[in-house]
């Protein structure tokens, strides 16, 4: 077996750069990765891994995007997060309740889906979800 | 929304599988990744010290399976090369030469779904001396 010490990042493959930035910077909030300076691999960080939004076609292979709702971002409250992206124009999709955690489905400019998530229900052996 | 939706974290990266079985050998000893202690039979977690891999199965919610895109999951090893022999001495197929970009190294491969994985390691620090 291998070393492994985490995961650096997640690539969210795009075809879109700047519609990406506006998405991910803007509407969903993360803090950008401000070492970097790129204009074809800009990186979003959330608390524990970061995302490196990119564009496959500069890096000599085939855009495709990520399956539906390989990326779930925890949010404090799935309904306010849908109110929040309608508000600023996405459709999100119905909250589904799996009856220990929460969830919708949004669409990035590149047809990423995103789940944004929040498990409720304490685990089998009593411990809470950790807050935060 | 200047703060956006209020992201905490990434709870999980979904990786679909058609094997799950298969697919959790994998993660466990090619992989060396920790079974989380709330995995059933249905839903698989591996941990890697930030975020968690759940391994999932697309058809149980009538999805087809589409495998995570090339380099997808980005693995931290203290060591690129070593990381590279164990998996080709597992028999996995790592493509291409090691990269190096002149800030990191890394290789590409498959796990046994067929999902685009790798594994990285950043050496330089970023210009203000920082490492990631």
């Amino acid at each position: 077996m291998i070393e492994v010490e985490r995961v650096d990042y997640v690539r969210v493959p795009v075809d879109d750069i700047e519609a990406a930035k506006h998405f991910y910077g803007e509407v969903l909030g993360l803090p950008r990765n401000e070492h970097l300076d790129h204009e074809d691999w800009v990186e979003y960080e959330t608390p524990n891994v970061t995302l490196a939004v990119m564009t496959p076609e500069s890096h000599e292979y085939e855009f495709t995007p990520l399956p539906p709702a390989t990326i779930a971002l925890r949010v404090p409250d799935v309904a306010v997060a849908r109110e929040k992206l309608q508000a600023a124009g996405l459709e999100a999709g119905e909250t589904w309740d799996s009856g220990a955690c929460r969830g919708v489905g949004v669409t990035d400019p590149a047809g990423n889906r995103i789940l944004l998530h929040r498990r409720y229900a304490p685990y089998d052996d009593g411990t809470p979800p950790s807050p935060s | 929304m200047a703060d956006g939706i209020g992201a905490q974290r990434v709870d999980f990266i979904a990786v679909p599988t058609r094997d799950r079985a298969a697919a959790a050998r994998f993660y466990e000893e090619t992989l060396g990744l920790r079974k989380n202690a709330n995995s059933t039979d249905t839903w698989i977690e591996f941990e890697t010290g930030n975020v968690t891999l759940a391994l999932v199965d697309p058809s149980s919610a009538g999805q087809p399976f589409t495998p995570l895109p090339f380099g997808s999951i980005v693995i931290r090893v203290p060591d690129v090369e070593a990381a590279r022999a164990k998996l080709q001495e597992a028999g996995v197929e790592v493509f291409g030469e090691t990269w190096d970009s002149g800030v990191c190294n890394g290789a590409v491969f498959k796990d046994s779904e067929g999902n685009g994985l790798a594994v990285h390691h950043r050496y330089a620090p970023y210009p203000d001396g920082t490492l990631p």
